[in-house]
């Protein structure tokens, strides 16, 4: 705690938030439910793999990645189909093989490729965006441990932005959690 | 489970920053993005650019061996095309004058000019004057300057105006585009038969009225089959 | 491969990773690999051979530019030869990856998580070495990106009726599509060597290419539906690609080529040859780098048993083809299959048959599914065979067309063995590279099935045990699931 309290005093612009460590899922979902059911909302956990019943445990809201998808998927649709109506049919009208202009069957596979193409661009550009990822610095890399984040250690992290953070109050709430020591977090 | 080798790695990467990137490369990040997404397209609008036929062979002027100008001879003088490119209405190929026809004139015009000397020298030997090629369409094209020309395609409409360039340039890009475009809708272009060297002629109408008119008097129907050009 | 198989797992099968490790042995053990100070001197001999193998394909196609296509054995009849045969089979290599990390996922299928990488990073390679021959097979390759819709001069667009540009859009879309699929799995893993990078260079390439993941739930969430998104997608354009490959045969008029059982046929053929690739490559490596641990004699044998599998299906196609070419009642293609089997290309024929229907068979016995050596063998076996399908497909039914007057053999030139000899130099460069500098398995996704990654908690054993099976919820499979909360 001692480190967590000599931040608190100083309370720079540049103090982050605080971390507190856990080494199971369990621990980690336990302490989760705590620090949602005490009304935080800018805070998270890390972990090294998803965990089943975490969404549950921070009250996550499902995402609307999916409706963007959709939207994704049906440009590629659209747009196929009218391209190749327009390119084929208007554009540059040309008999080959006897075949009509434009035919719905001769331009499926064309829809069906772009509309899988604009679906997969949209959702790994579409998550990506919601993630607000790229972004390579964030405050919880500084601490020497959260390297382990990625590894086989739990964390939960709660920023100092959040409406109901208190420098003291907040580090013991999350010093009763069950993890380790509270490490104050900088950026 | 504090592995060993796991906790001496912490301590090396203790000793370094912890932080492994900058604080500004964030702030920067919609640059980053800009520049990711932008820079190929840049460069392929600018791959576009450099291959397309309008920057690649429009402007072509090269150096004659006689500094003959179409400014003065058609512009100031009103000479029609046709004098020297004989052949236009009747051949495929619009030809380049034999020297005798530049001789008709210069015999008694400016006989000691220094400018014109190859062609003094071309008359007394008998060798042709090394005219250089604009407008040079690949091998696999076929082009028919009589077809054109006979059916009211003005020669301004491909060489521009030709009265006003003391050294000819290639005015149009001369690609399939440009030639499909024209093909497609020759109303763009058509003109009476009797003006087709005229440079300076305009429409008494709006254009697009008139070729359609001359179009369907005329019977123009321009083919834009492959084997119409690829023979 | 029922989706029961998992719960039957649960309740005490061969557990998916074996040897008591944790977590942090399980990153400890993928990541060492990528992290060696010193690689075996095999390796090195390994990459100076591919990489000798890749200028091979340099050289070789810089001849053809300068010279022509005239180079290559292709030529009347025959005017598709290597080229043609060597995309398929190049195509075909890949479908196994995505089919392990795509169709697999959605069936719950919790297996493929220690092979999925492995199999998708084959799919990449394979593709870039199918897409390779299109590129150089125009005769005036500067002119290949006319094959895509973009601007011309001429005023011109592509013909969208053809099977030929179904196919650019096909391999094109996969290509992409396989690519963020691999890289969207890779972001934690890299981000796992990232926080274990000991020299700064890493850190700072590893740290630029895991994008700051910080295993923040609220981006796994996220990742999650993303990555179970991208299966769903992936899965029916796996199917479509080999389809549409198919059509470049069946769409088109000669015996031999115009059937309709072509799309099935050819995507079962692709999964065949592909599987057989995993093993090629995966059980060599399962060696050197001792990650019996991870890809378990378990896995092989499931492999093994797609092999079986997926084999007796193409033998399936091959009668079947000789069924209806006496059925339908054409000469014609009556004609075509009996010189398929017994004209001048029988030899190519009856290798295809002996090695794709023949040597599976040896795997309804289970000493052989549970022996490297045989597998090894037959997945060899399985390469050669599916490459000599679409030898005989393409070459047998050309070389005796509706003329015979125009009858020849066709024989490949050394220029196109060469090419086709670099092109394994390109796979296998891509792929040394790829474990060397890359995690070869993903970890995050191997800790998801290991039991610590299970919360005893809550509701979630009955939870769990609707997930294994195939409940419809919209979860991802196994133990990555997790339901639609509030």
């Amino acid at each position: 705690m001692s480190v967590a309290e000599n931040r608190v005093a100083t309370d720079k612009p540049s103090f982050f938030g605080y971390l507190v460590e856990f080494d199971n899922v369990d621990s980690l979902i336990h302490a989760a439910e705590k620090v949602r059911d005490a009304g935080y909302t800018n805070w998270d956990a890390h972990t090294p793999f998803p965990v089943h019943g975490m969404d549950r445990a921070m009250g996550i809201r499902y995402t609307k990645l999916p409706l963007v998808i959709l939207g994704g998927g049906l440009t590629g649709l659209g747009g196929a189909l009218l391209m190749q109506w327009w390119m084929n049919a208007v554009n540059y009208p040309y008999i080959i093989s006897g075949k009509p202009f434009w035919s719905i069957p001769a331009n499926i596979p064309v829809m069906f490729e772009l509309t899988v193409l604009f679906s997969a661009l949209t959702t790994v550009f579409g998550m990506l965006a919601f993630n607000k990822l790229p972004q390579w610095r964030h405050g919880v890399f500084s601490s020497a441990r959260f390297a382990r984040a990625t590894d086989d250690r739990f964390f939960i992290s709660v920023e100092a932005t959040d409406p109901k953070f208190d420098a003291k109050k907040t580090a013991d709430f999350l010093a009763g959690l069950g993890g380790s020591e509270v490490e104050a977090l900088e950026d | 489970m504090p592995d060993r080798r796991c906790t001496e790695r912490s301590e090396k990467q203790e000793s370094m920053s912890r932080f492994i990137f900058p604080k500004w490369l964030d702030a920067i990040r919609p640059l980053l993005l800009l520049i990711l997404a932008g820079g190929p397209a840049y460069l392929i609008a600018m791959g576009y650019y450099g291959m397309w036929p309008s920057t690649r062979t429009k402007g072509y002027m090269p150096k004659q061996p006689v500094p003959y100008s179409h400014a003065i001879h058609v512009g100031k003088l009103g000479m029609d095309c046709r004098y020297c490119h004989t052949t236009v209405e009747k051949s495929s190929h619009a030809s380049i004058p034999p020297t005798a026809t530049c001789m008709n004139c210069h015999q008694a015009i400016r006989p000691d000019s220094p400018k014109l000397l190859p062609v003094r020298e071309s008359y007394a030997s008998g060798e042709a004057v090394e005219w250089l090629k604009v407008h040079n369409l690949p091998d696999f094209v076929y082009f028919n300057h009589s077809a054109h020309v006979t059916r009211g395609i003005g020669c301004v409409s491909c060489h521009g105006r030709v009265d006003k360039m003391e050294e000819v340039w290639q005015e149009a890009p001369i690609s399939m585009g440009w030639c499909l475009d024209c093909h497609r809708a020759p109303e763009k272009h058509l003109r009476p038969v009797e003006f087709v060297t005229t440079m300076d002629w305009a429409p008494g109408e709006d254009q697009i009225t008139l070729g359609k008119r001359l179009r369907e008097e005329n019977n123009i129907n321009p083919s834009t089959d492959c084997s119409t050009c690829h023979r | 491969m029922s989706e029961n198989r998992d719960v039957q797992l649960e309740l005490g099968r061969t557990p998916l990773v074996i040897g008591g490790r944790d977590f942090h042995a399980v990153t400890e053990m993928v990541s060492s690999v990528v992290e060696r100070r010193k690689w075996p001197i095999g390796w090195y001999i390994a990459f100076t051979i591919s990489a000798g193998g890749l200028g091979l394909l340099g050289a070789m196609i810089g001849w053809l530019f300068y010279k022509g296509v005239g180079v290559w054995g292709v030529n009347n009849p025959v005017g598709w030869g290597y080229a043609i045969i060597n995309f398929v089979f190049w195509v075909g290599i890949g479908h196994a990856g995505t089919l392990i990390s795509a169709i697999l996922y959605l069936f719950r299928q919790r297996w493929r998580t220690s092979i999925n990488r492995f199999a998708e990073a084959m799919t990449i390679f394979a593709v870039i070495c199918a897409l390779v021959f299109p590129g150089i097979h125009v005769g005036r390759p500067w002119l290949a990106w006319w094959l895509f819709p973009l601007p011309y001069p001429q005023n011109m667009w592509p013909n969208f009726r053809s099977p030929l540009l179904w196919d650019v859009f096909a391999v094109g879309t996969y290509f992409t599509v396989s690519l963020l699929f691999w890289y969207v799995g890779l972001i934690p893993d890299i981000a796992t060597i990232r926080d274990r990078a000991t020299t700064k260079i890493r850190r700072v390439l590893y740290g630029f290419f895991a994008l700051g993941w910080r295993g923040s739930h609220r981006h796994w969430h996220r990742y999650e539906v993303a990555y179970m998104i991208l299966a769903a997608l992936a899965t029916p354009l796996v199917l479509s690609v080999h389809s549409v490959v198919s059509f470049d045969f069946a769409t088109s008029q000669l015996p031999g080529w115009h059937t309709t059982i072509f799309p099935p046929y050819f995507v079962a053929g692709a999964i065949f040859s592909g599987f057989a690739m995993v093993l090629t490559l995966m059980i060599p490596c399962r060696t050197i780098f001792g990650m019996q641990d991870l890809v378990t004699m378990r896995h092989l044998e499931n492999m093994c048993r797609i092999l079986l599998a997926t084999g007796m299906m193409v033998g399936y196609a091959y009668s079947i083809e000789f069924f209806i070419a006496w059925y339908g009642g054409n000469p014609y293609e009556r004609f075509a299959f009996i010189n398929r089997a017994f004209g001048p290309y029988a030899w190519g024929y009856w290798t295809m048959v002996s090695c794709n229907v023949l040597s599976p068979q040896i795997f309804w016995f289970r000493w052989a599914r549970r022996n490297i050596g045989v597998m090894f063998v037959i997945s060899i076996f399985v390469n050669i065979g599916m490459w000599f399908e679409r030898f005989v497909i393409v070459v047998s039914s050309l070389s005796r067309d509706f003329l015979p007057a125009a009858w020849a053999y066709y024989r490949p030139t050394w220029v196109d063995i060469a090419t086709f000899v670099g092109s394994f130099g390109l796979f296998m460069t891509l792929f040394l590279l790829f474990i060397r500098f890359l995690p070869m398995m993903a970890m995050a996704e191997i800790k998801g099935v290991m039991p610590e990654a299970h919360p005893h908690h809550g509701p979630d054993p009955a939870e769990r045990r609707g997930t294994d099976l195939g409940g419809p919820t919209l979860q991802p499979a196994g133990a990555l699931g997790r339901g639609r909360e509030q």
